[in-house]
């Protein structure tokens, strides 16, 4: 039986009812909702990391590879980004308890566990020669992990344009009451932004290194490190205009929630113009 | 027309400019990086293609016109950084500014004030004479980490200061900013002094670089200038890859190693020598060695041909009787990842997906028509004709059992004198962004007044870059604990100024 496939079905049902729970919160003023949702997550994060640790022991059969974390196979990739995207929940959660935030984050935690074990195979292979360096545990993960702040940026940028449409709207819901005000989300989601965008830029800054350190080259144009550039560069944007134009409210998530769209096309979108990168051509 | 290069905004549309053609360059394929889909594509649409090599759109990347928005985003970010003061909504001047102490004495209350217009504020009562509220708050500020700046004091008056926290954050958007020039001056380096080349080398053999290089190390070239000799003394330099391993996982095609056991040698002399593996180049004053490919060109050392019971070694181009017969058999020629094109053999690309070889049969003068055996699938084979049109034969009583193929090795040859400064710039532009987003500066002013000979009354305002719920939280703290030092006992007030923006 392959445990870390066991164990990242519990999580992902953990996950499925805290999402649950959290749209129920959407429209039940109930607080025990959200501490559901909350604890929920909790025993999820737990089972994920369970799961995770038995990667770690799956990869560690095959003897070249022992030093490398599990994360470099699609399936890899994808539950580290879940884990990662619920942890970062976890940690926002618990410092401002924002209830609603679940609703718009754990979805992409459930399709990116989910997808992992309906599409990914989980069988750990070897790595090929270009992958066996320290650094594919550190830049991936790096890099992965600004993902994660970002995908609850974009969450609490959906949940400024609900609040945004909800107070231009001539009744307000019941919703409105609940959201925080358009200026705590606007300063949240620059606040996870301003964490996660040099993440990001060091992250790609290691590719170079790595890159020189493999291929000579710190620079090389290939598709994913292009599209990283972009993404950074859509996200300097945001960060530009907030503090120099003032821009606040919708037109500044405007502008974040474009670099999600980077974001996720980075991640996935580039393999289909071209697999020089990372886990399905083996980094070649 | 410096006033638009040195405007911000003008800045962001030129990121946006470069994010735009970078995704553009990532979708119509490139030379510099897929030769292949490049050329393809510009058989298929020959109109485009002239349309779109005029604006160098093949290879983007190193286009001019696009070298030269990036290097006219450096020059912006800094003339930027040298004309725009940092964004700085905390320095809200207290009128008039106080330079000396008489002014302190006649302006005390347009001091106070100012105090009012500072986004955080607090008033109390001390029960400490002023000399030792003084002494006592100043100390209280400095153990809380700020620095106290701006001190004036009249006896038996008033005091006040300034405390500040995370002055160096002002500096970090210059440091990061700076930081992204230096990583582009030094890929500027780069493409100006640095260079690539691939140099393939047939296992057990060498090649020579078509680039000259000065095989001395940088000491020994400054201690031999003394000397009389020359600062550079090109010389031709050969690779040779003594032994090529492949090694593959157990069970499976995945590989698990490439090496190259390589010398890098100039005439007699040995520069340097390694297995060189993938993520482990050999380094030879600064120009380093990669394992970039490798493949098959078509050689090798023999092939062994299973006939029912017997197995027979054949080296290549070498006839070898077949014993208990009359014929003779020779392997001429291999092709690693085998095709048909147009009728003919052909490979599909280097490495031994597929591999075939070609075999001749003789009896004395004659010949038979030569025979492609292919080593993955037994059943088939092809006979060719004088032209080289293949037809399909029915499957032969012998099998290829193995092919021992001489492999080459690609190993390509870097130089990027850039590359610290790029890592310097990187360094400066993480420090940059950690002060500049992480250090939150802090201002507080202190006014203490005296009001009798134990009590004197404390105004404080603050400012923080901070976000307004957690600066109001950390002031909040500062002026309790502040207000328990200077033994107050009266109502603590504090009140919060919406922030004064500036533009
Ligand atoms: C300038 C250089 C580089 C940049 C900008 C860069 C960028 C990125 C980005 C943005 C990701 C994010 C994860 C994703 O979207 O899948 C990534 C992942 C990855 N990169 Fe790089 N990279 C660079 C160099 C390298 C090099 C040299 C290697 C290895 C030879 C490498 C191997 C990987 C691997 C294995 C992953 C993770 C894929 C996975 O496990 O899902 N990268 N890189």
């Amino acid at each position: 039986m392959n445990y870390e496939v066991v164990f990242l079905k519990g999580a992902l049902a953990f996950y499925a009812l805290a999402t649950a729970a959290a749209f129920v919160y959407l429209y039940n003023k109930d607080d025990k909702w959200s501490s559901w949702m909350f604890r929920l997550v909790g025993v999820g994060l737990a089972l994920h990391l369970v799961s995770f640790g038995f990667g770690m022991h799956y990869f560690w059969k095959i003897p070249d590879n022992r030093y490398y974390f599990p994360i470099n196979s699609f399936f890899g990739a994808l539950s580290f980004l879940s884990l990662a995207t619920v942890a970062v929940f976890f940690l926002i959660e618990s410092r401002h308890q924002l209830g609603i935030l679940g609703a718009f984050v754990l979805p992409w935690a459930v399709v990116g566990t989910g997808s992992a074990i309906i599409f990914a195979n989980p069988a750990a292979e070897g790595l090929v020669p270009a992958l066996q360096n320290y650094w594919i545990n550190i830049h991936p993960v790096v890099l992965m992990t600004a993902y994660a702040a970002f995908g609850n940026a974009f969450g609490v940028g959906v949940a400024l344009l609900i609040q945004e449409h909800q107070i231009k709207s001539r009744k307000p819901s019941e919703l409105c009451y609940r959201l925080p005000s358009i200026e705590d989300l606007d300063d949240l989601n620059y606040r996870i932004i301003v964490w996660a965008f040099p993440v990001l830029t060091v992250g790609i800054i290691m590719g170079g290194i790595w890159a020189y350190s493999a291929w000579g080259r710190f620079w090389g144009w290939d598709p994913k490190e292009t599209w990283a550039l972009i993404t950074a560069l859509v996200y300097a944007g945001y960060l530009h205009m907030r503090f120099v134009k003032g821009w606040r409210g919708k037109k500044a998530v405007y502008v974040s929630m474009l670099g999600f769209a980077c974001v996720l096309f980075t991640f996935l979108g580039v393999n289909y113009l071209s697999p020089l990168h990372g886990y399905l051509s083996g980094g070649g | 027309m410096t006033r638009i290069l040195r405007s911000i905004r003008f800045n962001i549309f030129l990121g946006a400019l470069i994010a735009f053609f970078s995704a553009v360059g990532t979708i119509l394929p490139q030379i510099g990086q897929e030769p292949e889909r490049a050329n393809a594509f510009m058989q298929a649409h020959p109109l485009w293609t002239k349309f779109l090599s005029f604006f160098g759109l093949f290879d983007l990347y190193h286009s001019w016109w696009f070298m030269g928005i990036l290097a006219l985003m450096a020059v912006d970010i800094v003339l930027c950084k040298l004309w725009n003061k940092p964004p700085d909504a905390g320095i809200v001047a207290l009128p008039p500014e106080l330079t000396n102490e008489e002014d302190l004495e006649t302006h005390l209350d347009k001091k106070e004030a100012a105090l009012k217009l500072k986004p955080f504020q607090a008033f109390f009562t001390s029960k400490m004479g002023l000399d030792d509220a003084w002494k006592t708050a100043r100390g209280h500020l400095k153990r809380e980490g700020y620095a106290v700046k701006e001190e004036f004091f009249l006896p038996g008056t008033a005091g006040a200061f300034v405390g500040t926290r995370h002055r160096i954050q002002r500096w970090g958007s210059y440091f990061a900013h700076i930081g992204l020039v230096v990583i582009l001056v030094g890929a500027l380096i780069r493409s100006l002094f640095g260079f690539v080349e691939m140099v393939p080398v047939l296992e057990g053999g060498s090649r020579r670089m078509q680039r000259l290089f000065d095989p001395r190390s940088f000491s020994e070239r400054v201690r031999e200038l003394f000397w009389g000799h020359p600062w550079t003394m090109k010389e031709p330099v050969d690779v040779y890859v003594d032994k090529f391993t492949i090694e593959y996982y157990p069970g499976t095609m995945n590989p698990k190693l490439f090496a190259s056991d390589a010398r890098v040698m100039s005439g007699d002399q040995l520069l340097g020598q390694k297995v060189i593996r993938v993520n482990h180049p050999l380094d030879v004053n600064g120009v380093r060695f990669y394992q970039a490919s490798w493949g098959a060109g078509g050689m090798f050392r023999s092939v062994t041909l299973k006939l029912g019971k017997e197995t027979l070694q054949l080296p290549q181009r070498t006839p070898v009787k077949i014993p208990g017969t009359p014929f003779t058999v020779e392997a001429d020629m291999m092709l690693p990842n085998f095709t048909v094109t147009d009728g003919q053999a052909d490979t599909a690309s280097l490495d031994l997906k597929n591999p075939a070889v070609r075999l001749m049969f003789s009896v004395g003068p004659h010949k038979t028509s030569p025979l492609w055996l292919l080593k993955n699938y037994p059943d088939i084979c092809f006979t060719e004709d004088a032209q080289g049109q293949l037809t399909h034969a029915p499957a032969p009583p012998f099998q290829l059992a193995a092919i021992d193929p001489i492999l080459f090795s690609g190993i390509q040859v870097a130089y990027d004198p850039g590359f610290p400064i790029v890592v310097l710039g990187a360094l400066m532009w993480l420090l940059g962004m950690i002060a500049l987003f992480y250090m939150h500066r802090r201002r507080v002013w202190i006014l203490l007044e005296s009001a009798g000979e134990n009590s004197c009354r404390a105004s404080l305002g603050a400012w923080s870059s901070r976000g307004t719920r957690e600066y109001e939280a950390e002031f909040g703290a500062l002026a309790k604990s502040l207000r328990s030092e200077l033994k107050s006992e009266d109502n603590f007030q504090m009140t919060e100024n919406p922030i004064v923006e500036v533009s």
